[in-house]
């Protein structure tokens, strides 16, 4: 396959691939930030870079199945970001500050 | 280079910046705003995929109500500057990002070769798509949606009640889940 | 009722006992525990006797009803079942344990009221009944021994009744240790017995007994009755390994009365007797049986001369009446064995009981130095001791007369016999006249010594009762086997314990040749011989203990030396002390100190550490940092990502 058309023939494997940065972009996030909120909004990137690939999918096999995963995907985000968002505030009620490491003191 | 490429070319770069903003701004209200530009720009992604109902949903439910829920808590708090935005530790954060290197390496692989193998050109992907009945997307997805997999809706709509308390119950409580009044 | 049915009940009444009071152990209501206790006893008695009424009916060589409630354990051709019978020697027993121990319930009652732990007590009471009835009912080895082990325990739990008294409490445990020493010899009898035979039923094991005495030490059945007879020492304390009896009067007096008297002690006597067939054709277990036997009775009755506690005296009492009924076993005299064993369940008993009624009256004054001249305070006490004093000394025509003579009679006439053995037995019988006498001289005679603040008292009619009809018990008691001699005298009364045993008791024939004109004769004289001693020795104590002051100790200085180491009991307990409990100790020591710290100690060190190290490095992975968590699983995803596309 020559190189231009990389460039200028969009496939299912373009978006696939900008998924997978958008994955890894919040993955790093994840493991490397230590506030709190910024940790859940990276949770948002890899949850974002996941609906990317299922309407990706959705849209080059015809099926419309892709599209109702990512409904779901989105109300368990919305989810996920309400209780983590609570747990933010009650780390911050005590400790007044949304550091992760006050997590810490989960372990028992 | 037609519109199309063009399109894409340009959102995937602005989703992938705004994205890289999210993670390295020090500041938290700016991760969240750049957090929203990653969300709108995914949404005009989907438009580019023909799924015109979920960019109108992304808009909505992450750019609006999502993102709004972050940036009230962060003026809940006080914003003093942070002073580490990063973990300490060399040899775990190097660790860290080889990881999330090789896995995104690891994924950008799978999708070429298992594209290659699977022997598709993407013309005869998008032919096909043409050819199929995604045209009419929305009415499709509510019947799919209604019809299908109404149960799995309904539980979403379980989980989505018991989060809403699970929320006011974590917020109310002083000293922790179990705490007496 | 069906005979099995009523052997159920028998059983099964204690227990139910058991279980009454000792789910409610800590009520201090001694009038509802006792009464428990006894009614359950009381039915056992009642279904003995109907059991016996049975066998009465049923011709004499059919004597035996069994049950088999189920099986118990079967292991290849080791099959065992839960089997009981009820023959001529262990209906005697069941009507001897229930009986007196119907009546020892009664007195506990009376004796134990003020006591905190009393429903506790009846309920260990009616566990010994249980597992004794156990002992003796069960028809093979092991269901004997699960019995066997049973009454150990309660023994062992109420000699140490009052365990807040450490001397109690390790009295408890030299009893429960000892047994064990007899208890690992019975159990490797049983070995060589089943070895041997295949099989533990005692029916079957007398059966398969061989017709020819086997004569060699060594040979399969003299090894296994051996074993056997050093569980018995164990259990019924003889030489060596009597010493945990006189400790075991620590525990309340109706215990000492019913288990170390009248029943659990007689256990080792009446397992010989269940298995004369097999004892019978091993003479040289006879023979070491007779000598730790007639030892047993004249050493113990030495030591009862010398002590001052009214129930060592009596302790020291039953070990050598024990002897006696060993000597008995010993030299082929069974059924005469089986007789004392029940005339002394009777005269014993009273004593024993008798004892706590005059212990109770002093408030807990054991020391027969601080008594004297009882009898006016204690009337029925004083002629129920009386009687049994008469009984004990082997006065005729007293319950201990005939079965004492009847001892004396075959271990001088017995195949098995021998002069000395009879010479020993009879001077065991002079020293049991002389310490008995002394005994009823320095408590119930002579001048009182009774401490000013004590004002002894008769005792209430629950104990006076069972003191009535135990010495009813004890003059009548000997008159159910009146042996030949006497009975062509007085009007040819038949010898009914005799004639009852004779389906399944062996004998040994007589040696002693001659006309029969000539053994009447002899039995006669030595009959009359050891009475006359007996008599005579009993005058002398009392002389000595009422009519002289200071001749006893006259008597104890100029014996000096010997007289103090017959006080300290031979030292006996210092020499087991010195030559095998120390050792052990000291054994045991060195193998703490050098094998366990450094060996086995080090060895479970370094696991420990092993086991830590490790912990500590996986402890080191749990941070509590969940970005650290997070950075895991994506290793993990990129390992198991890489595994499938690689492959």
């Amino acid at each position: 396959m020559p190189e231009t058309n990389m460039i200028t023939t969009i496939g299912a494997e373009h978006y696939l691939v900008l998924s997978a940065i958008l994955f890894s972009i919040g993955m790093a996030g994840v493991l490397l930030r230590r506030n709190l909120i910024v940790l859940l909004m990276s949770i948002e990137l890899m949850l974002n870079a996941v609906n990317i690939s299922f309407v990706t999918f959705s849209y080059y096999s015809g099926k419309v199945e892709g599209q109702i995963m990512v409904f779901f995907v989105m109300t368990i985000a919305a989810a996920e970001a309400a209780v983590g968002l609570a747990l933010a505030v009650s780390i911050f009620k005590r400790f007044k500050e949304v550091n992760i490491r006050f997590f810490e003191h989960l372990k028992g | 280079m037609t519109a199309d490429v063009f399109l894409f070319w340009f959102l995937a770069l602005i989703t992938v910046i705004s994205g890289l903003a999210v993670v390295l701004m020090a500041n938290p209200i700016y991760s969240a705003l750049c957090l929203a530009m990653t969300m709108i720009s995914v949404a005009a992604i989907f438009v580019t995929l023909q799924a015109y109902f979920l960019a109108g949903v992304q808009i909505i439910v992450y750019a609006g109500a999502v993102m709004v829920l972050f940036v009230m808590v962060l003026m809940l708090f006080d914003l003093k500057h942070e002073l580490q935005a990063f973990t300490r530790g060399r040899a775990t954060g190097a660790l860290k990002i080889a990881s999330v290197g090789i896995l995104s390496g690891l994924i950008v692989g799978a999708v070429t070769i298992g594209l290659t193998i699977a022997g598709r050109s993407s013309d005869e992907v998008i032919s096909a798509a043409a050819a199929g009945g995604v045209v009419d997307t929305t009415r499709g997805l509510s019947e799919a949606l209604f019809l299908k997999n109404i149960f799995g809706f309904e539980a979403l709509g379980v989980l989505l009640l018991v989060i809403a308390v699970g929320t006011v119950a974590l917020s109310r409580s002083k000293g922790g889940t179990h705490a007496r009044d | 009722m069906n005979q099995q049915a009523l052997i159920a009940i028998l059983l099964l009444s204690p227990l139910i006992g058991f279980f009454l009071n000792g789910v409610r152990f800590r009520s201090t209501n001694y009038v509802l525990a006792g009464s428990i206790a006894t009614i359950a006893v009381l039915i056992s008695f009642i279904c003995s006797v109907l059991l016996f009424l049975n066998l009465v009916d049923l011709p004499p060589e059919a004597r035996r009803i069994t049950a088999n409630f189920f099986e118990w354990i079967a292991v290849d051709k080791f099959k065992i079942n839960a089997g009981f019978a009820v023959d001529q020697i262990s209906s005697i027993m069941i009507l001897i344990i229930t009986g007196v121990g119907a009546l020892i319930h009664l007195f506990s009652i009376g004796y134990m009221h003020h006591d905190k732990g009393v429903t506790k007590y009846f309920a260990y009471l009616n566990l010994f009944i249980f597992n004794m009835l156990i002992l003796v009912l069960g028809d093979s080895l092991l269901t004997m021994f699960v019995g066997w082990e049973g009454v150990g325990l309660c023994s062992y739990l109420l000699i140490g009744f009052w365990f807040n008294d450490s001397a109690k409490a390790a009295a408890g445990m030299k009893a429960f240790i000892t047994n064990r020493i007899g208890d690992a010899a019975f159990i490797i009898g049983m070995f060589i017995l089943f070895m041997t035979f295949g099989t533990l039923n005692m029916h079957e094991l007398n059966m398969l007994a061989p017709t020819i005495a086997e004569s060699s030490w060594l040979g399969a059945v003299t090894l296994g009755t051996m074993m056997l007879f050093i569980g018995a020492t164990g259990k019924s304390a003889q030489i060596p390994l009597y010493v945990w009896l006189p400790d075991a009067m620590a525990g309340p007096t109706p215990v000492s009365a019913l288990i170390h008297a009248a029943t659990m002690v007689t256990a080792g006597i009446y397992m010989i007797v269940r298995l004369n067939g097999l004892f019978i054709v091993a003479p040289n277990t006879m023979m070491v049986i007779a000598i730790v036997g007639a030892a047993t009775a004249v050493m113990a009755a030495t030591i009862g001369l010398t002590q001052f506690d009214i129930k060592k005296v009596l302790a020291y009492s039953t070990v050598s009446q024990l002897g006696y009924m060993f000597l008995a076993v010993g030299v082929g005299a069974f059924g005469a064995g089986m007789f004392h064993l029940m005339t002394h369940a009777f005269f014993k008993a009273l004593m024993f009981l008798g004892s706590g009624s005059v212990i109770h009256a002093m408030h807990e004054e054991q020391d027969i130095r601080k008594m004297g001249g009882l009898r006016k305070y204690l009337p029925i006490t004083h002629a129920t001791f009386f009687l049994g004093w008469l009984a004990i000394i082997g006065m005729p025509p007293f319950a201990g007369f005939f079965s004492k003579d009847e001892i004396l009679w075959k271990a001088f006439s017995s195949s098995q016999g021998h002069i000395l053995l009879w010479a020993a037995g009879v001077l065991g019988a002079v020293l049991t006249a002389f310490y008995m006498t002394r005994l009823m001289a320095l408590t119930f005679w002579g001048k009182s010594r009774v401490d000013k603040s004590v004002h002894p008292h008769e005792s209430p009619w629950l104990m006076t009762v069972p003191l009535i009809v135990l010495a009813i018990l004890s003059v009548v008691g000997g008159w159910v086997g009146i042996p030949h001699v006497i009975s062509e005298q007085i009007g040819h009364i038949p010898n009914f314990w005799e004639h009852w045993l004779e389906p399944v008791i062996r004998k040994l024939p007589t040696v002693v040749e001659g006309a029969h004109h000539d053994e009447t004769m002899l039995e006669w004289s030595l009959m009359g011989i050891s009475v006359g001693l007996a008599a005579i020795s009993a005058l002398t104590a009392y002389i000595m203990y009422t009519k002289k002051e200071g001749a006893s100790d006259k008597v104890a200085k100029a014996f000096g030396p010997v007289y103090q180491l017959v006080n300290k009991k031979y030292l006996v307990d210092e020499a087991y002390s010195a030559g095998i409990i120390n050792p052990l100790i000291e054994g045991s020591k060195n193998l703490w100190y050098y094998v366990d710290v450094n060996v086995i100690d080090k060895a479970t060190y370094k696991v420990t550490d092993l086991v830590r190290g490790g912990g500590s490095f996986v402890k080191s992975l749990q941070t509590g940092n969940m970005q650290q968590y997070a950075m895991y699983i994506g290793i993990g995803v990129v390992v198991a990502l890489s595994f499938v596309l690689m492959r």
